[in-house]
């Protein structure tokens, strides 16, 4: 049996002295899109930020490729090929928006990006802007354009339809299929469950910070998963 | 034109300009990290006891520049990896370490140089005719060199890659550990280049004062108050808060004396203080 892209097993953590994720276990194998799903505050994000790094888990192990990562800090995560975008602040709002994409770029240039451009033409009109000026959705495809465009096995999107206009989630759902297709692993935290149907091949539903619900999207029917997702 | 104006006005400039280098580091290390480095002025008068040693072993003066660097540099990266790193996030922590690394490197250069003072021949002796009116000519270097400094240093980070970085990860240090920008290492480097950038300026200023371990002290309050006016994230607020300090300073100092010329710079910090806290050109 092949070792999956990414693993985690019995990860526990939270804030303060407050967990909120309590031994959670999953796995994404290469070309998988693992969708997490679940209310507000079941700890979707606390789970996502466990994987990328920028919340310290309490307990358990997460293994990319089959290495423990989990004592590595999220530059360290980086480095070895997990992307991730999160939820809250996903831009560096004092940069424009060329400075935010090519960052890390050796050459400076936006070669790469074209894909991401051709389709949210908002990112080129805006590229001399500063970012912080964009709204929420348009925030959300820079960092969402960013992420992809790292070109990295494993990519970590924490809600990226949020406040995204409809014919921009399709692109999105379209792009990850694309990077699915050559191999790149995602995990993607989503409440909307159109997206998420558009691009799942398993899901991992919480509440109250444990799993209740897990499987292929072949297996879990909407009727399931709505209950799940709304009071 | 009146020598005696010509005169001021190039004391004023000088003072401006001498004042923002001596500044710099300290706007770097606070505004880009959060650390206010009491210690500042120690760094300072290490690059002055580096002029001395350089000169006192007969080497050139510009020998004393490398030398002040390697240094202040490497204290600093000491400093911020024993002292400030474990303490980032913690303002008053950090203060506390400083001010207590201040005491520290006073005491060091007493035991290693005494408490007498010492003096740097200038380095560049004689005076050059400016409209009409002698003005030394080291004064007038250290007018160019440091526009060069602070212009180069403001331009390096608006537009070199480091530069970016360190804006990324001033503006958002989680997104920028997400991306792999190894923070430790730039802010490691952030710290260096404030340390190194005060032994710069104690490298410049060494001929001009009496050189002996308390001289840090006046540097890093007159560097604080510029801030303080200024206001913290542009070379446009270094430069105003170093104008209104520096030019306070000599205005008054020229009018009266040296004295009431500290009196005024004071009084005028205060008032910013409690008036205008963000300083003229708050980020």
């Amino acid at each position: 049996m092949s070792v999956p892209r990414l693993d985690f097993d019995d990860l526990a953590g939270g804030y303060g002295t407050t967990e909120v994720v309590h031994g959670i276990s999953g796995a994404a194998a290469a070309g998988q899109v693992l969708c997490i799903v679940g209310r507000n505050g079941v700890g979707k994000s606390s789970l996502i930020r466990m994987l990328s790094g920028h919340l310290p888990a309490w307990r358990g192990t997460v293994r990319l490729e089959g290495r423990a990562v989990t004592d590595l800090p999220p530059a360290g995560r980086r480095r070895l090929g997990i992307s991730y975008c999160p939820q809250e602040r996903p831009v560096f709002d004092d940069l424009t928006v060329r400075d935010n994409l090519i960052l890390m770029r050796r050459d400076r240039s936006l070669d790469g990006f074209a894909p991401f451009i051709g389709r949210f033409p908002v990112l080129e009109r805006r590229l001399d802007q500063q970012a912080g000026t964009m709204s929420g959705g348009e925030k959300k495809i820079l960092s969402f354009a960013r992420g992809l465009a790292e070109m990295t096995p494993l990519v970590l999107l924490d809600e990226p339809s949020e406040g995204v206009q409809w014919e921009n989630i399709l692109h999105m759902a379209d792009l990850i299929r694309e990077r699915r297709a050559a191999g790149t692993t995602f995990v993607v935290v989503e409440q909307n469950l159109a997206f998420a149907e558009r691009i799942a091949d398993r899901y991992l539903v919480l509440d109250q910070g444990r799993v209740v619900l897990e499987g292929p999207r072949s297996a879990i029917d909407r009727a399931a998963l709505l209950p799940r997702l709304h009071v | 034109m009146d020598p005696i104006l010509v005169t001021q006005g190039l004391n004023l400039v000088f003072a401006v300009a001498v004042l923002a280098v001596l500044a710099l580091g300290l706007a770097v290390v606070f505004g880009l990290l959060g650390v206010l480095n009491l210690a500042h002025g120690e760094f300072i008068m290490v690059g002055a006891y580096c002029a001395w040693a350089t000169t006192a072993a007969g080497l050139p003066y510009v020998a004393a520049i490398p030398l002040a660097i390697a240094v202040c540099g490497g204290l600093g990266l000491t400093v911020e990896r024993w002292l400030i790193r474990p303490l980032y996030r913690r303002p008053f922590d950090t203060l506390v370490a400083t001010w207590g690394l201040s005491l520290l490197l006073r005491k060091a250069a007493e035991a290693a140089f005494g408490l007498s003072f010492r003096n740097v021949a200038m380095p560049l002796p004689g005076t050059v005719r400016v409209l009409g009116t002698d003005y030394p000519g080291y004064r007038l270097l250290l007018i160019a060199i440091s526009a060069a400094i602070v212009g180069g240093l403001m331009l390096w980070y608006r537009r070199s890659r480091t530069g970016l970085r360190i804006r990324a990860m001033v503006g958002n240090p989680d997104l920028a550990q997400a991306v792999g920008i190894r923070a430790t290492r730039l802010a490691a480097g952030t710290f260096a280049a404030g340390t190194c950038l005060a032994g710069l300026g104690g490298v410049m200023i060494a001929p001009l004062v009496p050189l002996q371990p308390l001289m840090g002290l006046d540097f890093v309050l007159r560097s604080f108050f510029a801030l303080v006016i200024g206001g913290l994230g542009s070379a446009v607020g270094l430069f105003a808060g170093s104008a209104v300090i520096g030019g306070v300073d000599s205005l008054v100092s020229a009018l009266l004396d040296a004295t009431w010329g500290y009196f005024a710079v004071l009084v005028v910090a205060i008032l910013f203080l409690w008036r205008r806290p963000g300083g003229l050109f708050a980020r």
